[in-house]
C-alpha cells in the first residue's frame, strides 16, 4: 500500500500553530509532509532563506496513525515568478528538498513545463486561469517528470473559491488526462487539514478517475519526491557527498554509480 | 424482495477545542452536512441527501459519527464532507472539520473498525504517560475491549481517552 504525503504545509512563524499541523496530519495517516516556504521573485535581489531546521520543531517526531514510523517532515520552496529572466538556478535552491514554481502568464508556464529545474508546477485557484492550458508544455511537463499541483484548502474556505478551484482542475485534467497531478493541502491551520481518503475521493469532483485521485496523494508525491532526489544528483546517477569524518580536507566523494543510486535512501 | 443496500460512512468530527464537542446533537450535524451537500452538488445533491440520508450515531464526546445514505450516492455525499468547515450548535458556530475513517456496508463493520481504531488511537497516546501506573491502567481499557460489551467498554474508553489528553 502506498503511503499518503501532503507537500504543502504553509509555514508560518508560530512554531506551536506549526506543530499543532503536523501533528494533526500524523493523526490523518500522512507519512510525509513539506513545510512551504512562499517567495515571490522580485526583479531586484531577493534572497533565500535557509529554512529552519526540523529538529527545533520537535524533539520526538509523532508517530503516524497506522504506521509505527515517524512522520517524514521536508522543506519547500514555493517561488511566484513574473518574469522568465528572474528565475535563475542558485546553490540557495540546495538547502529544500522540494522546488515549485507559480507560473503567472502562459509564456511562463510554457517555460516551467519545458525548461525550468523545478519539481512542481502550482495551479493558482485562488482566481480564474489567465490562459488555458495547451497540449505541449503540458506534455513536455509529464515526460520531464514535473508535476501538477492543485491546493484544497481556499476550496474549503470559501464558495467563490472552490468554483475557481473545480474549473482550473477541470481545465487541467481535460488536458493532461490525470496523469501528473498531486493534490496538497495548502493549510495554515490545522482545521484546513482532511484526511487522505476524503482527498481522493475529491479528486472526483476536480475530474480525476478514481486511481488517478489516490494516485495524487500516495505515489505521484513519491514520484515527486524521488523527483527532487534527482535535482541534487548528476541525472540521477551519480550522487556527491560531503565527508564528515575528516575537518580539515573536506574533500567530495564519489560512489560508484550504480551502487550509490541504489543505496541512497529517499 | 432485494433490500435498499446503504452505505455507512464512520466520521470524526474535529474541532480545535475537544470541550465544545459537547456542544453538538444530531440535528445541528445533520443539518450542516445537507447544506454542505447542497452547496457542493446543488439541487440534484439536496435531492440525494432526501433519500435515505441519516445521522445514525453521534458520540458528542469523541466526535465519532455514523451516516447512513444510499450505497448509488454516497461518493456524491462523501465528496461534499471535506467542505464542511463549521457546524451551527446552540446558537453557536463552531470551526471544525469532518474526516471520514471508515466506509462500511454495515453498520457492525464500521462498529468492529471502530474499536479497532480506538485501540491503536491508545497505544498512540501510551508514550505520552508520565507515569508507569497510567500506562497500565490504560493498557487494562484496551485489553479489556470486546465486542460484546461494546456500550460500556467504549463509554469507559472514552473516559479514559479524556483523562490521558488532559494528562498530556
Amino acid at each position: 500500500m502506498a503511503v499518503f504525503a501532503d507537500l504543502n504545509i504553509n509555514y508560518t512563524d508560530d512554531k506551536k500553530q506549526l506543530r499543532d499541523i503536523i501533528e494533526t496530519a500524523a493523526h490523518l495517516g500522512y507519512s510525509t509532509v513539506a513545510i512551504n516556504h512562499l517567495i515571490d521573485l522580485q526583479p531586484k535581489k531577493q534572497e533565500i532563506r535557509k529554512p529552519a531546521s526540523v529538529d527545533e520543531l520537535f524533539r520526538q517526531l509523532p508517530v503516524v496513525q497506522g504506521k509505527s514510523r515517524p512522520i517524514k517532515v521536508l522543506n519547500r520552496l514555493t517561488l511566484g515568478v513574473s518574469d522568465a529572466s528572474h528565475f535563475r538556478p542558485s546553490a540557495d535552491l540546495k538547502y529544500y528538498d522540494l522546488v515549485a514554481v507559480v507560473p503567472k502568464t502562459e509564456k511562463l508556464f510554457h517555460a516551467a513545463c519545458m525548461t525550468f529545474d523545478v519539481d512542481i508546477i502550482c495551479i493558482t485557484v485562488t482566481e480564474k486561469q489567465p490562459f488555458f492550458f495547451k497540449r505541449p508544455p503540458v506534455n513536455g511537463a509529464i515526460d520531464r517528470g514535473v508535476f501538477f499541483e492543485i491546493t484544497y484548502t481556499p476550496a474549503i474556505k470559501d464558495s467563490t473559491m472552490r468554483r475557481y478551484t473545480i474549473s482550473n482542475a477541470l481545465s487541467l485534467m481535460q488536458t493532461c488526462k490525470g496523469k501528473n497531478v498531486i493534490i496538497s493541502s495548502g493549510a495554515e491551520k490545522p482545521l484546513d487539514l482532511r484526511g487522505p481518503y476524503d482527498i481522493s475521493n475529491l479528486g472526483l469532483v476536480f475530474g480525476l478517475s478514481e486511481g488517478d485521485a489516490k494516485a495524487a496523494v500516495s505515489t505521484n508525491c513519491r514520484a515527486t519526491l524521488l523527483h527532487a532526489e534527482t535535482r541534487k544528483t548528476a541525472l540521477g546517477v551519480i550522487h556527491t557527498i560531503k565527508k564528515t569524518q575528516t575537518v580539515e580536507e573536506d574533500q567530495e566523494q564519489e560512489a560508484p554509480a550504480s551502487k550509490r543510486a541504489k543505496t541512497k535512501h529517499v | 424482495m432485494v433490500r435498499f443496500k446503504s452505505r455507512y460512512l464512520l466520521c470524526e468530527v474535529r474541532m480545535s477545542d475537544p470541550p465544545s464537542l459537547q456542544l453538538l446533537d444530531d440535528r445541528s450535524v445533520f443539518t450542516a452536512l445537507r447544506n454542505a451537500v447542497s452547496r457542493a452538488h446543488g439541487d440534484y445533491g439536496a435531492g440525494v441527501c432526501g433519500l435515505s440520508f441519516a445521522v445514525k450515531y453521534l458520540n458528542a464526546r469523541t466526535g465519532v459519527l455514523f451516516l447512513r445514505c444510499r450505497k448509488s450516492h454516497y461518493r456524491l455525499i462523501w465528496s461534499a464532507l471535506p467542505f464542511v468547515s463549521s457546524l451551527e450548535s446552540r446558537g453557536q458556530r463552531l470551526p471544525c472539520a469532518v474526516d471520514c475513517l471508515h466506509v462500511g456496508g454495515t453498520i457492525r463493520t464500521c462498529q468492529k473498525f471502530l474499536i479497532r481504531y480506538n485501540a491503536r488511537q491508545i497505544q498512540r497516546l501510551l508514550p505520552q504517560c508520565r507515569s508507569e501506573e497510567e500506562c497500565v491502567e490504560v493498557r487494562r481499557a484496551v485489553m479489556s475491549c470486546s465486542l460484546k460489551e461494546l456500550e460500556e467498554e467504549e463509554e469507559e474508553e472514552d473516559e479514559e481517552r479524556g483523562e490521558v489528553s488532559a494528562g498530556q
